[in-house]
């Protein structure tokens, strides 16, 4: 009888894999598939296959996790996702074995003559209440903020901001995409007018080079990096990494450009040089499609509190931008950057010869820079001059680190100008938003508050009273953390924290709620490629922890705003996602209906007449296109994309005799942002246990420091004394070192700078100077 | 009174004396070392050099068929290796002991092959850049031995070792000198126990890490607070 059973089930087994293989193959040819996954699968049981997005990066690859009696016992990537097709990462693959943690919060903590009291989650609900509408009533409402993140689900996202700009009425909401994507949405709206990137990643698919621009993707995007992979050794493709420091992607490139940190912006305007000299210029396309435009420049870098910052657009002509590119000759800019002349003609020739197909990928390298929103604008320029973009194969890419930082963060709009649909500036915007969200349109202020590091100072000034964060871990994600943890200590912050983990930032809270993590509830995410993905709750919770969503319908409940939020504490996520498509109807951004995303392995927006729209401003593939043309960059009121007249201009803090070296940070494939979720997963743990600080070779030699020698890295903020590393995971350029910031021990955002690109407001990671000791 | 001021002055020189010497004393015991930056005294991250050497041939891996059950096994692979990690010795006689690497070793072991003398598939070295093989490996010239040694066997690094349920398996042996994944996990050489299925996913530590238990067990996260 047993007998039977067995045989029974590994038939049926091997009957569904050989089933999903062959429907896998039809659908996509030359998959990836892992067939020895499904030869993997655990013994005696057939296991519940449920999808969803995976929880940690902006790739945002399908996955499939195996449930078993309530439990997740296995992941493998989703063979029906045509981000992955099958295939996941270390940190994807072990995912759900976070929230074995032993130290998981399971249930509200209240500090209560300093020490954390276990209370039940309503009551800790009614004290956040209490505390926020007090706050209002004593202080005003720019006293309470809220700060999220581009993990948050998009109902999540939605709710937050529905009660702060809509409810309440308050712009004082913020995210950490802010840190993370804030100038590639300023890049997008200077140049289109429209945010998000207009192709998609099957352009890996047709492109004959990959032009990474200071992004290490096989560390940072790594099935992204394997698809491109695939086609270099199937097609030929090739991969030209350009960065400040020779990584794992660069070992996997064809030819690796160095530069020296900030000169990005001059090689990119000596790139446009080079194509307008040698007549690479795609004249009909720019003649038709392309404005140029100049903006203030000397910006500043905002390093003191209340910076503002507006710029100022005026038209410029074809030769005034010409004439301004002098400056920008190979010879010249060969002098600051490094590159070589050589290197920056090979760079431009790859660019100009209109039978490449060329496609350029980036992610913080290009926005953590005090002039993200120019580097950004320079890139699309490249793209613009030559005509290759919005085709197969032929685009600028801007990358996402975060796996809803478009889906939430973006389109839902939890930045504090930001509206679903537009900005609080705009008096439509609000109107659309007062009559979806059923407020008076006067509810929602037309002014921008705080972006997250003034928001952050805001907490330290006292001006701001009441902070709520949810799913992110600013204290070790914020640059300067030595200013803003003191600052979050001080009485005058009440903070609540919502999380799955204690951290640095729940070590702060006046009230942890404890939150349900990604597969303990249903959401929704929007990857790098516009592409919405929609999950169902696979497991229960432990505890009391409660989606973030509902925490915050919860509080708003108990602040009075109950007919606001009418929604079920079963069905919240469909009503919420429902009401929310209605702010994106219409061809434009046209979102999926649910009982679509539902089936599929994500949707990418514009969803028009049932057909995804893969390439948009292209007339062949997107039918918002209306202007007779082969293209339309509808962004813009005239339709017409903005060459963009950018300068070179220094970082906020070079090198000097004192801070001799500078510092850039970043991330690890092993880990995850501030690693409160991958390093409790033992296999990342393992494999990367600590930060460490990257040095030259040369440069270790000239202080004495060995591998693992303990060196303290000092900045005019702060210090951290980390094990040195040399020639391993890393090789940063001389005179700079690397450090990554996911360890909560060595906490390297103590030393970074809290500089940031006025346009964007988001800071600069990667550059700072600091002085190197041997301890 | 000046007596005493004198006295006080060449006590005081005394002991600085004292002092001074035995601090240069015991600085001279210590031993001299240079300081240089080692290449992989890492502890725990391994290098990336050589990660991507063999990518370039993966296509032609993929076309084999991965459970092909010719050539090397584990068993075989474990025959000629003192111990897992020991350099392996030469089991095949040696042509001209005056050349080295690319004039000799290299010609067949550098990108493997079929050898219709021996009926076998040649392994393909992992460390390529190293060029004077005889340093590490030995012919066996002889089968006898010059006093009897205990036998005994040698830990072996586990197969099917993945953290989670269908998860990739981790890494279990430390890869220094072994960073270049595919030349022993795919191709017709590769002990068919370890021969990967997915040779053409180059990137292999994008799924796969070391567990760095050969060198210390690192433990899970536990936070300081």
């Amino acid at each position: 009888m047993v007998q039977n059973g067995i045989d029974r089930r590994s038939f049926v087994k091997k009957m569904a894999a050989a089933a999903a293989m062959t429907a896998a193959a039809a659908m996509f040819p030359g998959i990836i598939f892992a067939s020895e996954q499904l030869e993997n699968l655990p013994n005696g049981g057939d296991l519940d296959w449920k999808k969803g997005p995976c929880r940690f990066c902006g790739v945002g690859c399908g996955i499939l996790v195996g449930i078993d009696k309530g439990k997740a016992v296995a992941v493998k990537g989703d063979p029906n996702s045509a981000v992955n097709k099958g295939l996941l990462c270390v940190k994807g693959y072990h995912q759900t074995m976070c929230i074995q943690s032993k130290d998981r919060l399971t249930h509200a903590l209240v500090k209560k003559n300093g020490t954390y009291v276990q209370t039940p989650i309503n009551e800790a609900l009614d004290i956040v209440a209490n505390k926020m509408k007090q706050t209002i009533e004593a202080h005003g409402k720019d006293a309470v903020a809220m700060y999220t993140s581009g993990q948050s689900t998009i109902p999540e996202g939605y709710v937050a901001s529905k009660l702060m700009k809509g409810a309440i009425g308050t712009n004082n909401l913020d995210c950490n995409a802010r840190l993370c994507m804030a100038s590639a949405v300023t890049g997008f709206l200077t140049t289109f007018g429209a945010d998000e990137p207009m192709g998609c990643y099957e352009d890996i698919d047709y492109a004959d080079y990959f032009i990474t621009w200071g992004n290490n993707m096989a560390e940072m995007h790594p099935v992204l990096f394997s698809r491109m992979l695939e086609q270099k050794n199937k097609r030929g493709a090739k991969i030209i990494d350009f960065a400040t420091r020779t990584t794992r992607s660069s070992m996997a490139s064809d030819k690796s450009i160095l530069f020296e940190p900030q000169t990005d912006l001059a090689v990119a305007n000596a790139i446009c040089y080079e194509i307008i000299n040698n007549g690479w210029v795609n004249k009909s396309f720019v003649e038709k499609h392309c404005n140029f435009s100049k903006g203030l420049t000397n910006i500043g870098y905002g390093t003191e509190d209340k910076f503002n910052f507006n710029d100022q657009p005026a038209g410029i002509n074809f030769e005034e931008y010409k004439k301004f590119l002098e400056d920008y000759t190979p010879e010249i800019v060969a002098k600051y950057s490094k590159v070589s002349v050589m290197d920056i003609k090979y760079l431009a020739n790859i660019y100009g010869n209109p039978n490449n197909r060329v496609v350029s990928y980036w992610c913080m390298g290009m926005n953590q820079h005090t002039r993200g929103t120019w580097m950004n604008n320079l890139v699309y320029n490249i793209h613009l001059l030559t005509g290759k973009i919005s085709q197969p194969g032929n685009g600028p890419f801007s990358l996402t680190g975060q796996p809803s930082a478009c889906g939430t963060a973006r389109e839902v709009g939890t930045f504090t100008h930001k509206l679903p649909k537009g900005v609080v500036m705009n008096p439509k915007n609000r109107e659309l938003a007062a009559k979806i969200w059923k407020v008076p349109v006067e509810n929602i202020p037309s002014k921008p508050t705080y972006h997250a590091t003034e928001m952050f100072r805001a907490v330290d000034r006292g001006d701001i009273k009441f902070i709520w964060t949810q799913v992110t871990n600013p204290l070790v994600s914020l640059p300067k953390t030595s200013r803003y943890r003191p600052g979050m200590e001080k009485d005058s912050c009440f903070v609540v924290v919502s999380d799955v983990f204690p951290t640095p930032t729940s070590d702060v809270a006046d009230v942890i709620l404890p939150a349900s993590w990604h597969i303990e509830k249903s959401g929704l995410y929007g990857n790098s490629e516009r592409r919405t993905q929609h999950w169902n709750k696979m497991v229960d919770g432990p505890g009391e922890t409660m989606d973030d969503a509902w925490m915050t319908i919860e509080v708003a409940k108990r602040m009075g705003y109950g007919e606001l939020f009418p929604y079920s504490k079963e069905n919240h996520v469909d009503e919420i996602y429902n009401e929310y498509r209605q702010f994106h109807e219409g061809e434009k951004h046209g979102m999926a209906p649910l009982e679509v995303l539902k089936k599929e392995s994500g949707v990418i927006w514009p969803y028009v007449n049932g057909k995804s729209t893969q390439w948009r401003f292209n007339a062949k593939y997107d039918p918002a296109c209306d202007n007779g043309e082969d293209f339309h960059f509808y962004g813009k009121p005239d339709g017409r994309a903005v060459i963009w007249q950018r300068p070179f201009e220094p970082a906020a803090e070079s090198p000097d005799e004192e801070y001799a070296f500078w510092l850039n940070t970043g991330r690890v494939i092993e880990h995850w942002h501030t690693g409160s979720m991958t390093r409790r997963i033992p296999v990342l743990h393992k494999a990367m246990p600590n930060a460490y600080v990257e040095l030259h070779p040369e440069d270790a030699i000239k202080l004495g420091i060995n591998n693992r020698d303990m060196v303290k890295v000092t900045s005019r903020r702060g210090s951290c004394t980390l094990p040195a590393s040399i020639n391993e995971r890393g090789l940063p350029t001389k005179g700079q070192v690397f450090v990554p910031f996911f360890d909560e021990d060595l906490l390297i955002n103590d030393v970074t700078l809290d500089a940031f690109c006025p346009i964007s407001k988001e800071p600069d990671y990667k550059k700072c100077a600091v002085k190197i000791e041997k301890v | 009174m000046k007596r005493l001021y004198f006295i006080g002055i060449f006590a005081l020189l005394l002991i600085a004396t004292i002092f001074t010497w035995s601090k240069s004393y015991y600085a001279e015991q210590e031993e001299a070392y240079v300081i240089l930056p080692t290449e992989s005294g890492s502890t725990f991250i391994p290098s990336e050099k050589g990660v991507f050497e063999r990518s370039k041939f993966a296509n032609d891996y993929e076309a084999m068929d991965a459970h092909f059950k010719g050539g090397r096994s584990l068993d075989t692979y474990y025959n000629n290796r003192a111990f897992h990690g020991a350099p392996p010795s030469i089991p095949h006689p040696v042509v001209n002991d005056f050349k080295v690497g690319d004039k000799s070793c290299l010609k067949c072991h550098e990108n493997g092959g079929y050898v219709k003398k021996y009926n076998a598939y040649t392994p393909v070295v992992p460390h390529p850049e190293k060029v004077n093989c005889r340093q590490c490996h030995v012919v066996e010239n002889t089968n006898g031995l010059f006093k009897p040694v205990k036998s005994g066997s040698f830990p072996k690094p586990a197969i099917g070792n993945a953290a989670f349920e269908g998860g990739p398996p981790i890494i279990p042996h430390q890869i220094q000198m072994h960073e270049n994944c595919l030349a022993c996990h795919a191709g017709p050489s590769a002990p068919v126990e370890i021969r990967v299925t997915h040779p053409e996913r180059s990137n292999c530590r994008q799924c796969h890490v070391l567990n760095n238990q050969e060198m210390t067990d690192i433990g899970n996260f536990i936070r300081k607070k």
